[in-house]
């Protein structure tokens, strides 16, 4: 499957960039194709673009904050988790994708 | 007035001081017109007020403050002379005769307690802090000792008798302040006993006293009658500095009291032990008094920062808080209390926690302090100088503060004022005096003389300067000496007659091109065969130079490097030459900064050329006076930055922290931008990675014994603080536990990953931390941690390369590898060694290897 995710937290200097490093790990072992942006302190990174969302059957949302650009996304489906979500349980977000 | 129709003659000023015309300026201002018969009065011309210029209380009454225009009025025989020695003080001894009070700096001072004492539920007191410190002892309580509105007297003995005791009585106190003078040791404190013996002595207070003893009081009568009216005079100033002076006042009057009846308590009170004395307020002469061994802090009721206790009390390091409302009646006398006068509060009960707080505060400051020592050690040994530190003075008086601030020379000492504001160009007696005390002051260090740059919008009347259309680029500085030979000549005597004291060497200003020099190497020669004539004592080999001021000089370096010895740039006349731009208008003044490229550019073709031609090359003005531009000038290889001496120390410290390396890498990449915001851009990242780096060995702290969360926490907080990479460990603790109440850091996996975001922290850090025994870090989920990976950013220095490096940290931390490799390493060195090959990026600005290598070596 192809994914899209976004990770935010409020300070944007550990989690963000923690929780992408899992979204990436964990898809891979799920045998998904996942592109990850980052909304940290050093602003977007990894940035999703127009065709990257269009390709996308879901969008995954690992953020504490509100996503920056939300209405890229409009007509995309978007699971939304708290971040921590995506750190503590990284495997249980695929599952659902996958139900 | 008898004899005020003689020769009156007036003049005007307007008041340079921050302060405004408070009691020490006063002091010298009086003085100054005491050495006169003539009558001399001030007006303060935004108030209307008037003022005896010879009494101290009388100029203070005025109120004269920053900008304010007064002129000043002399009328008797020696008016013309009074007249010329007072527009000489208000314009060379006034502006630098008030070394401004460092200001509190109460940014620190929260009104909260530390998060340690909060949890431990320990109750304080709240004042403002004066003067920084920690101080334990028990409460002594001083009333405050008033002025007896009634003096129990006898009836008036005969008017010459009481005359004559309102005079012993003003001598006696005037003998005392003096004694005490032998004793002080501070300058502050000699400046405040200074000021105090001028108003003891004060005409105005002496005409008072004599009036009431003439008007059939007594003595003691008097002294109570002309306080009423000095603090009622005072007190009604809206200037809070003028009110206190009313205190001032009143302390003498008192001391007068004493004199004339005898009986009063005495002012000293005796302390055996560790105290901590509360007062509503304190006099200085009585904070003086007190045996200083047993006095470890000071608690005032009031809040008057600038009241001369106050002063005092910070120029002697005694911790104090002002400000304290109702202090004598919330803290019980003989009780044992902490005086936190770094943060800003007492604390009434001493109870275990609080010892066991302040005590573990004690060991950090210790530590913090070998570190500072060790770091200074160092640097000390493995640096040498990379640039000299001058300073520019206009005066005797700024010399002396220039080497207060230890600079190493004074590389620029400006003659214009000597010139200006005055109907006859000054002789070379008056000339050599001023030069010789500059000279001596610097005991044994450089003092380069610039000869006269007038012209411009700097005038003189003696000269006839023709009015021009665009000044700037007529005549004036080395231009106008063609025809002012004489002129030109008595200064360059009185210069080389100075170089028998001390290394002096002279400087022309504005010179274009190579004949220019040549002519003034020439009257330098004549001035010096003058002298030798009549066998009068010089160097014979002085060093002759110029300024670089006029981009034309550019171009003839080679030419000139052959016959100038040395060579100052000018920025501020060169950028404008340069830009064609008017540094005053702010229309332009932006885009044609100094720190243009294209100027970058041309400084180091100058510099360059003249050290191929190895010849010494300093630069004053304001671009070497800020030192966000050190890197570019340490890069550029300049020998010297002159700048104002209460710059000095601070750029001292800076340079401390530079290597040439660095500052020469900085350079190089400036030299390539496009326009001055790039590179101001550059130094602010510059500066970011500068102050420290990233990764230390002092911040891996391997086998911690700490037990619990908090203890963590703080270890690592105080790492920051010994390390100097915090200089508010209370805000840096509380932005750590902001972050840790939105959900725990924990990562799972026996890692915890803290971080705040604040500018409590001065570099942006990582700060590693190994538990000999797991604890819990997590109450909800009873995660269990050994591994404490801390990150600290400055919330004010937005994007850059460091967050790189977090960002790929956190990233890594995911990985198991990674994080057994961290469990594992025996030293810091190996950690930092690992993170730094693990996660080190392109960018030569991080340049983490390099640093965290030298730090060790």
């Amino acid at each position: 499957m192809k994914l899209v995710a976004v990770t935010a937290c409020p300070t944007g200097i550990a989690h963000t960039y923690m929780a992408a490093a899992r979204l990436e790990k964990v898809a891979k072992n799920f045998g998904h194709e996942i592109k990850v942006e980052t909304q940290g302190a050093m602003g977007i990174e990894n940035k999703l673009t127009e065709t990257d969302i269009r390709q996308a059957q879901i969008a995954i949302f690992a953020v504490d904050i509100e996503v920056e650009g939300r209405e890229r996304f409009n007509g995309v489906k978007v699971i939304q988790v708290p971040l921590q979500e995506a750190l503590k349980n990284p495997e249980g977000i695929f599952s659902k994708i996958q139900r | 007035m008898t004899r005020g129709k003689e020769n009156p003659t007036e003049f005007t000023f307007s008041c340079p001081l921050p302060s405004g015309l408070h009691a020490r300026p006063a002091s010298h201002f009086a003085e100054t017109a005491n050495r006169f018969d003539c009558e001399c009065t001030l007006t303060n011309s935004r108030n209307g007020l008037t003022a005896n210029c010879k009494s101290v209380l009388g100029i203070i009454a005025a109120d004269v403050r920053e900008g304010d225009h007064c002129s000043v009025r002399m009328s008797g025989p020696d008016a013309p002379v009074a007249t010329d020695a007072l527009q000489r003080f208000v314009q060379d001894v006034l502006p630098g005769c008030d070394v401004p009070m460092p200001l509190v700096d109460i940014s620190m001072q929260s009104k909260t307690a530390p998060r340690g004492l909060r949890q431990a539920r320990v109750a304080c007191v709240f004042g403002t802090s004066l003067s920084r410190g920690i101080g334990q002892g028990k409460i002594v309580s001083l009333s405050r000792i008033a002025l007896p509105r009634d003096v129990d007297a006898q009836s008036p003995l005969a008017l010459a008798v009481e005359l004559e005791k309102i005079k012993d009585a003003l001598e006696a106190v005037r003998q005392r302040i003096r004694e005490k003078l032998k004793y002080c040791l501070t300058p502050t404190g000699s400046a405040v006993l200074q000021a105090e013996l001028a108003m003891a002595g004060d005409v105005l207070l002496r005409e008072k006293l004599e009036d009431g003893v003439r008007q059939g009081r007594s003595a003691p009568r008097a002294v109570i009658q002309a306080a009423e009216f000095f603090i009622d005079l005072l007190g009604h100033s809206e200037n809070e500095y003028v009110r206190q002076r009313g205190a001032d006042i009143e302390e003498i009057c008192l001391q007068l009291i004493q004199e004339l009846c005898g009986g009063l308590p005495e002012s000293a009170i005796a302390l055996q032990e560790a105290s901590v004395l509360v007062a509503e307020t304190i006099g200085p002469q009585q904070l003086l008094g007190i045996d200083r061994r047993w006095l470890k802090a000071l608690i005032l009721e009031e809040s008057a920062t600038t009241s001369h206790a106050a002063i005092l009390a910070r120029s002697l390091g005694i911790p104090t808080l002002v400000g304290v409302r109702n202090a004598r009646q919330l803290l019980t006398r003989g009780s044992e209390v902490l005086v936190d006068a770094n943060r800003g509060f007492v604390i009434p009960q001493l109870s275990p926690p609080v010892r066991r707080f302040y005590e573990h505060e004690q060991e950090t400051f210790e530590r913090r302090r070998k570190a500072a020592a060790d770091r200074s050690l160092s640097s000390a040994a493995s640096r040498t100088r990379i640039i000299d530190v001058g300073a520019n003075a206009s005066s005797g008086e700024e010399v002396n503060s220039a080497f207060e601030n230890e600079a190493d020379g004074i590389g620029l000492f400006r003659t214009e004022m000597i010139f200006l504001g005055r109907q006859e160009p000054p002789s070379e007696e008056e000339q050599f005096a001023i030069y010789a005390q500059a000279v001596r002051s610097a005991r044994g260090k450089p003092v380069i003389i610039r000869t006269f740059d007038i012209g411009g919008d700097k005038k003189a009347p003696y000269l006839n300067l023709a009015e021009e259309d665009n000044p700037f680029l007529g005549y004036r500085g080395i231009r106008i000496y063609d025809r002012h030979h004489d002129l030109l000549q008595s200064q360059l005597r009185a210069i080389l007659r100075a170089s028998a004291e001390g290394p002096v060497q002279i400087m022309a200003p504005m010179v274009a091109f190579v004949e220019e020099f040549r002519e003034f190497k020439a009257a330098v020669m004549r001035a010096a065969q003058h002298l030798s004539g009549k066998h009068i004592r010089f160097k014979s080999d002085i060093k002759v130079g110029i300024m670089i001021e006029v981009p034309s000089v550019a171009f003839a370096l080679d030419k000139l490097c052959q016959e100038v010895d040395f060579f100052s740039i000018g920025t501020n006349d060169l950028s404008q030459y340069f830009f064609a731009a008017d540094r005053t208008n702010s229309a332009v003044s932006s885009s044609f900064s100094v720190r243009h490229p294209a100027f970058l550019r041309f400084l180091r073709q100058i510099v360059d050329q003249i050290h191929e031609a190895e010849r010494w090359v300093g630069m004053c003005g304001e671009m070497a006076a800020d030192p966000r531009n050190l890197p570019l000038l340490v890069g550029l290889g300049l020998d010297e930055v002159s700048v104002p001496a209460a710059e000095v120390r601070e750029l001292k410290a800076r340079i401390r922290e530079l290597s040439l390396e660095r500052s020469s890498f900085v350079l190089r990449r400036a030299l390539a931008c496009n326009e001055s915001r790039e590179v101001e851009e550059l130094l602010t990242t510059h500066l970011v990675s500068q102050v420290a780096p990233l990764l230390s060995e002092d911040l891996v702290l391997l086998e911690s014994t700490s037990r619990t969360k908090e203890e963590v926490i703080q270890e690592m907080v105080d790492a920051f603080y010994v390390h100097d990479r915090t200089a508010d460990r209370d805000a840096m603790e509380e932005a750590l536990w902001a972050r840790e109440a939105e959900y725990s850091t924990g990562l799972g996996h026996a890692f915890a990953i803290p971080h705040c975001k604040t500018d409590a922290v001065t570099a942006n850090s990582i700060c590693i931390l190994r538990l000999q025994e797991p604890i819990e870090w997590d109450s909800v989920h009873g995660e269990r941690v050994r591994m404490v990976v801390l990150l600290a950013m400055r919330s004010s220095d937005g994007a850059n390369n460091h967050m790189q490096v977090f960002s790929s940290l956190a990233r890594r931390l995911d990985d198991e590898d990674f994080r057994e490799q961290l469990l594992k390493f025996e030293t810091p060195r190996q950690i930092t060694t690992y993170l730094d090959e693990q996660l080190r990026l392109s960018s030569p600005l991080i340049s983490v290897n390099t640093d965290s290598s030298s730090q060790g070596d």
